[in-house]
């Protein structure tokens, strides 16, 4: 496994660094070179009550006298060295704000991951296995409808009935189990859709292929002819999606963590918006880059590990006349 | 015969004959007719209803549905069907560009990538990485606060986060047709590669393009709609789907006021949606 | 053959000696009626085919047999008895002991056959599990045993083996095996080596006819192949759109056909009809050939390829030459090279060494120019016209697209050479506003061929022209493509896996192995004195029906009238 598999997980690896690098990049060019001077604007608002001299000084530290590509390099060296600067709004590290907000929003996006999963592989199994035509039909247009619903639309309505009618849990402590609970629905109904669709997609690709057929004309039961044979092909898929599902999760997380009022990476992102903390949208989205191509670059590497299909060098030489050759 | 042999099961007549005189299924032509109203209200919503957007009668603030104010009224007295009417233009133009500059920008790149390979294809494939790298919704709030507080500025928010998934749809497309044998029969029909391009590659790649730009068009709708939410498009007394919902969620007794524009982003794009489907299984 | 344990149920079986009964069987799906009232019995150790083109129901009457139609999509009516039994009428709790046990099932395509994410051994031990051992060793012990009988050369390496690890061929063999071992009474095998090579197939179908007569059990074979059919099975039932058109003993039926349909699927197999076309290729023009001038030339032409880090010769010091108005045929099996040989010559790919004449110029395929002149003498009608089509065009345009590009003829006048190409290829007029979408696969076999020849190349190459046809639309289309060889003088160079097939079509032939030509000369030599023992083991692999003499070489077969369209007036040129 590891001449072809090692070079393989190397260059995956090598891509993966330059893709962190140039996302950096990316959000450095929409929020510096793009019309409007968020940092001096900010730094300059009176509000923020600094004097000429204080504004001098972190223009010098930042190199906000320079020119844009000098400050770039700066800034990505910055990056690279692991200096995420200090919020313009309060101050502080931004390393810190991030290591403080990071346990909350962990917390939702990883039960909203797991609702999510749970959702997508209920809906997917009904779709497939319930009785009838009904049940199936109707399971089948969830996913569309979990996908027309806005987040904050689920999110208000669950507030609504959940905290203020039956009162199950209190806006007042945002990070009491059940309201984490309610709020990772709120994040998960969206994200289980794409899920929930590839499943079903994938599932009925595999039930008409002929090896089903050969396994059900060797009397295996519905039940075990899922768990035995259809499971495995038609999940390992969507492994491959686990990363856009992560990205959807820190995205929703904004809306979900505004409106339940949790103090994590969302609200962080929210304020910095409103306040052009420039540091703190740099450093947030930032990291968001890194989880994704983390968690894309594990699924790339385990993918091969999973499925024999794609394992680079088990193809064994066949021993019947004809050699294969590309057309 | 026994009833219980599952094999045995009466045909769906009924189903089958409705298909088969309309072509459409039942859902899709729903779908479409909310729609229709939907880009109705956008042309002219002067037509839909009588009340004013941004003059209200403060006697009559907050009052529940009936049949005189249809989705009730909010804190100044005014008529919040007018509202989510007059709203409609601005949040389907902005959904429409968002979808235009993901379509255009994103088609071309997957396009040149997959027709061109070599390093415009690894080029290319890195910018699309490191767009999807970045959450759709996180790189449309950083652009949006970057360009400043509006509805087009969301807009183009939007529409730049969906570039990634038309470049990659359009990449796959474009490979496909072009490794297709019919390709290669036009080199031998003595076709170059811009008539390849042109007359077989993109005609074939182009329907589930569009199936995805509909589809594309519901997302938008709810990404635009949750800026405005967020309070990052045009500020009151615009009427913006997204904005109603968050102005309405201040008022607990009036729960209309959250369920009325939601209730009509939902219908919207669910319609698109179920259109978009039809769409790509017609193929 | 230890390995192949008895089984309890076997005594619910014993009795008459008919095994299968069906009787006015009738299926549909939706509102769509695709087998009619078929009725026909099988005997206890005995064999039968159903034969049909594709669309005719025999794969529905075996899934129906199988009870493996899929859930409330079909309605199925009519009996089917299983010794004494009605399977239709069976619960499924009651039908489960017999799958696998009682009826066994070979599938077509064995590369599809298995579960791709699991190991073979993983799934053998399901097959194995029937036979009633609950101990995981002893079932691996028959599984390593019955892979050890169907002749799997490393039974181990095949256990530990993922599908796509293996070859076609090797994953049937394995099927087989699986399906043996808990020795059923009666095997429904559905087109089990259409999707193979033919000298495997031809093992394939031994293997699988000395098992069956080894342990006494029925076989009901689906098949498109009328020769494999009087080859391998004692009975026929010969359907077409889902209607019995003639049943009887296989010598019978194929020696006698009754009906109209089994008369024509008896003259279209190429295998029977050596030649078929004789007729229409005799009135070609005898002088061209004294002119000694070859069409097309290729000298010692090489081409390899990178496959995973090796280098692999798809091609090998080829040569051949075509003449005038002749027929070659390069003939061989999956990785011969002779796909790769005709996309050198079209200029697809460019060779490592060699030369390649076409018209007595020989071709360096490099400048862009250069290929435009080519391809106008040179045109290729692909194998599968399912996707040499571009669906979005009308047939209008795609006929016309070569003089498009090529510029041939003022406006109006490349209409009209359209309208003519598509009525000599005996399309009506109407098709020229159709996509291919709304086609069968012999129309669209014609659309491509008018487009082929649109441009009036002197050569054709055909690759395997008719192997994705149906066999009386293969017929069809060989009857076109020898009339039009007849009418416009054209220079044929046929690539074929079918060594019956080019029997009747080609006046020469070069046999292929791994890239080399291993045997070349003309048809009536090679079928008579084959040389090499590759030339020998594909002619071994033409299904010889028992109880028919093949016919004698030069022997006439009369050809069966021209279907469809009368000839049309051809270009005028």
């Amino acid at each position: 496994m590891t001449g072809r598999y090692g070079r393989y997980a190397l260059l995956r690896a090598a891509q993966a660094v330059i893709v962190i690098l140039l996302a950096y990049v990316l959000t450095f060019l929409v929020i510096s070179v793009l019309p409007g001077d968020p940092i001096t604007n900010t730094l300059r608002d009176p509000q923020n009550g600094l004097s000429e001299d204080e504004i001098q000084q972190i223009v010098a530290h930042y190199g906000l006298d320079k020119q844009a590509i000098i400050q770039l390099f700066l800034s990505l060296g910055r990056f690279v060295t692991g200096d995420l600067g200090f919020s313009l709004q309060s101050n502080l590290p931004v390393a810190q704000l991030l290591g403080d907000s990071l346990p909350s929003t962990l917390a939702l996006a990883g039960t909203a991951l797991l609702l999510a999963v749970v959702f997508a592989v209920v809906i997917a199994y009904g779709a497939q296995y319930l009785p009838g035509r009904v049940a199936p039909g109707l399971l089948r247009s969830v996913p569309s409808l979990f996908l027309s619903v806005p987040n904050f639309v689920i999110g208000l309505v669950l507030i609504e009935l959940f905290a203020f009618r039956l009162h199950a849990f209190t806006i007042i402590d945002p990070d009491s189990a059940v309201a984490t609970f309610f709020a990772a629905l709120t994040l998960a109904i969206p994200v289980s859709a794409p899920l929930a669709e590839i499943l079903i997609a994938n599932l009925d690709h595999e039930s008409r292929q002929e090896y089903v057929l050969v396994a059900r004309s060797r009397g295996l039961t519905k039940t075990r002819l899922f768990a035995r044979h259809l499971v495995k092909p038609s999940m390992l898929p969507a492994v491959a999606m686990v990363a856009l599902i992560v990205g959807e999760l820190l995205g929703g997380a904004v809306i979900t963590e505004t409106i339940f009022g949790r103090d994590g990476i969302g609200t962080l992102v929210q304020k910095a918006v409103t306040s052009q903390d420039v540091p703190v949208l740099q450093a947030v989205v930032s990291l968001a880059a890194v989880v994704f191509v983390v968690v894309n670059l594990a699924a790339d590497l385990v993918s091969p590990l999973l499925d024999p299909r794609l394992q680079p060098d088990r193809a064994a030489a066949r021993t019947e006349p004809g050699v294969v050759v590309p057309a | 015969m026994t009833a219980n042999l599952a094999l045995l099961r009466p045909t769906g007549i009924p189903r089958a004959v409705r298909r088969a005189a309309t072509g459409v299924p039942p859902t899709v032509l729903l779908a479409a007719l909310v729609l229709v109203g939907v880009l109705l209200w956008s042309v002219a919503p002067g037509v839909f209803t009588s009340f004013d957007p941004v003059t209200g009668n403060t006697a009559e603030k907050l009052l529940a549905p009936s049949a005189a104010h249809w989705f009730g009224t909010d804190y100044l007295g005014r008529d919040l069907f007018a509202r989510v009417v007059y709203g409609t233009a601005s949040s389907v133009t902005s959904a429409l560009v968002a979808v235009l500059i993901g379509l255009v920008l994103g088609s071309a790149i997957g396009l040149a990538s997959g027709f061109l390979r070599g390093w415009v294809d690894t080029v290319l494939g890195r910018v699309v990485d490191v767009l999807l790298a970045i959450p759709g919704f996180l790189l449309a709030v950083v652009i949006v606060s970057s360009l400043g507080f509006q509805t087009i500025n969301a807009a183009i928010a939007t529409g730049v986060s969906a570039i990634a998934v038309f470049a990659r749809l359009m990449r796959a497309e474009t490979l496909r047709a072009r490794g297709s044998v019919f390709v290669e029969a036009s080199y031998l029909q003595g076709g170059n590669r811009l008539h390849a391009l042109l007359r077989h590659v993109l005609p074939n790649a182009y329907r589930s393009v569009v199936a995805l730009a509909v589809l594309q068009f519901g997302t938008s709708i709810l990404v635009i709609a949750s800026l405005a939410f967020l309070g990052y498009g045009d500020p009151p007394p615009a009427s913006d789907w997204g904005l109603l919902v968050a102005s309405g969620k201040a008022y607990a007794t009036a729960p209309w006021l959250v369920y009325a524009p939601a209730l009509v982003i939902v219908a919207t794009v669910l319609s698109v949606n179920r259109i978009s489907n039809w769409m790509r299984k017609a193929k | 053959m230890t390995a192949i344990a008895p089984h309890p149920l076997k005594p619910f079986l014993t009795g008459s000696s008919t095994l299968l009964s069906v009787d006015g069987l009738s299926v549909a799906y939706g509102d769509t009626t695709v087998v009619h009232d078929v009725s026909f019995t099988l005997g206890r150790g005995e064999s039968l085919a159903l034969i049909g083109e594709s669309g005719s129901g025999k794969s529905t009457i075996a899934k129906s047999v199988l009870r493996l139609l899929p859930h409330g999509e079909t309605s199925v009516t009519g009996r089917i008895r299983l010794g004494g039994r009605d399977l239709l009428a069976l619960p499924e709790k009651q039908f489960r002991p017999l799958r696998g046990r009682t009826l066994g099932y070979i599938p077509q395509d064995p590369s599809a056959a298995l579960n791709p994410v699991r190991t073979i051994g993983s799934q053998a031990h399901e097959a194995a599990a029937l036979t009633g051992e609950r101990d995981a060793d002893k079932r691996r012990a028959l599984i390593l045993a019955v892979f050890d009988t169907v002749g799997l050369p490393d039974p181990v390496r095949v256990y530990n083996s993922y599908p796509h690890q293996l070859s076609g061929g090797m994953l049937q063999r394995v099927l087989i095996g699986l399906t043996v071992l808990p020795r059923p009474a009666l095997i429904v095998a559905d087109e089990p080596t259409s999707a193979l090579d033919v000298t495997i197939q031809k093992l394939i179908l031994d293997l699988l006819t000395d098992l069956r007569q080894e342990h006494g059990i029925s076989l009901l074979l689906i098949t498109h192949d009328l020769a494999i059919a009087a080859e391998r099975t004692e009975s026929l039932v010969v359907l077409k759109d889902g209607v019995v058109h003639e049943s009887g003993s296989s010598a019978r039926v194929f020696a006698d056909p009754r009906s109209d349909y089994a008369r024509t699927l008896q003259a279209d197999v190429p295998a029977l009809n050596p030649d078929r076309y004789c007729s229409q290729r005799a009135a070609e023009a005898q002088p061209a050939e004294t002119s000694g001038r070859a069409q097309i030339e290729v000298r010692n032409v090489s081409k390899r390829f990178r496959v995973g880090g090796t280098e692999i010769a798809a091609v090998d010091g080829v040569s051949f030459a075509v003449g005038r108005g002749k027929t070659h045929a390069l003939v061989g099996e999956s990785g011969s090279g002779k796909t790769t040989a005709v996309r050198l010559l079209l200029g697809l790919e460019q060779p490592d060494s060699g030369e390649i004449a076409v018209a007595g110029e020989t071709v360096h395929g490099t400048s862009r120019a250069e290929l435009r002149t080519l391809r106008r003498h040179l045109q290729l009608v692909y194998q599968n016209p399912f996707t040499s089509l571009d669906p979005t065009w009308r047939v209008r345009r795609i006929v016309r697209e070569p003089l498009d590009r090529f510029r041939i003829g003022a406006q109006a006048d490349r209409a009209q050479r359209v309208r003519e190409a598509i009525a000599a290829v005996g399309l009506p007029e109407s098709a020229l506003s159709r996509r291919p979408t709304n086609l069968s696969g012999g129309q669209r076999q014609r659309v491509a061929i008018a487009r082929a020849l649109v441009s009036r190349p002197d050569v054709l190459v055909l690759d395997e022209p008719t192997s994705a046809l149906d066999v009386t639309v293969q017929a069809d289309i060989l009857e076109l493509l020898a009339r039009l060889q007849r009418e416009l003088g054209l220079t044929y160079l046929v690539v074929s896996h079918d060594l019956a097939l080019v029997r009747q079509i080609a006046d020469t032939v070069s046999v292929l192995q791994r890239g080399r030509v291993v045997e070349d000369g003309a048809v009536e030599q090679i079928f008579a004195r084959p040389q090499h023992p590759y030339t020998r083991a594909l002619l071994d692999a033409i299904p010889q029906p028992t109880g028919l003499p093949r016919p004698a070489l030069g022997q006439r077969t009369p050809g069966r009238p021209t279907l469809g369209q009368p000839a049309q007036p051809l270009f005028t040129h």
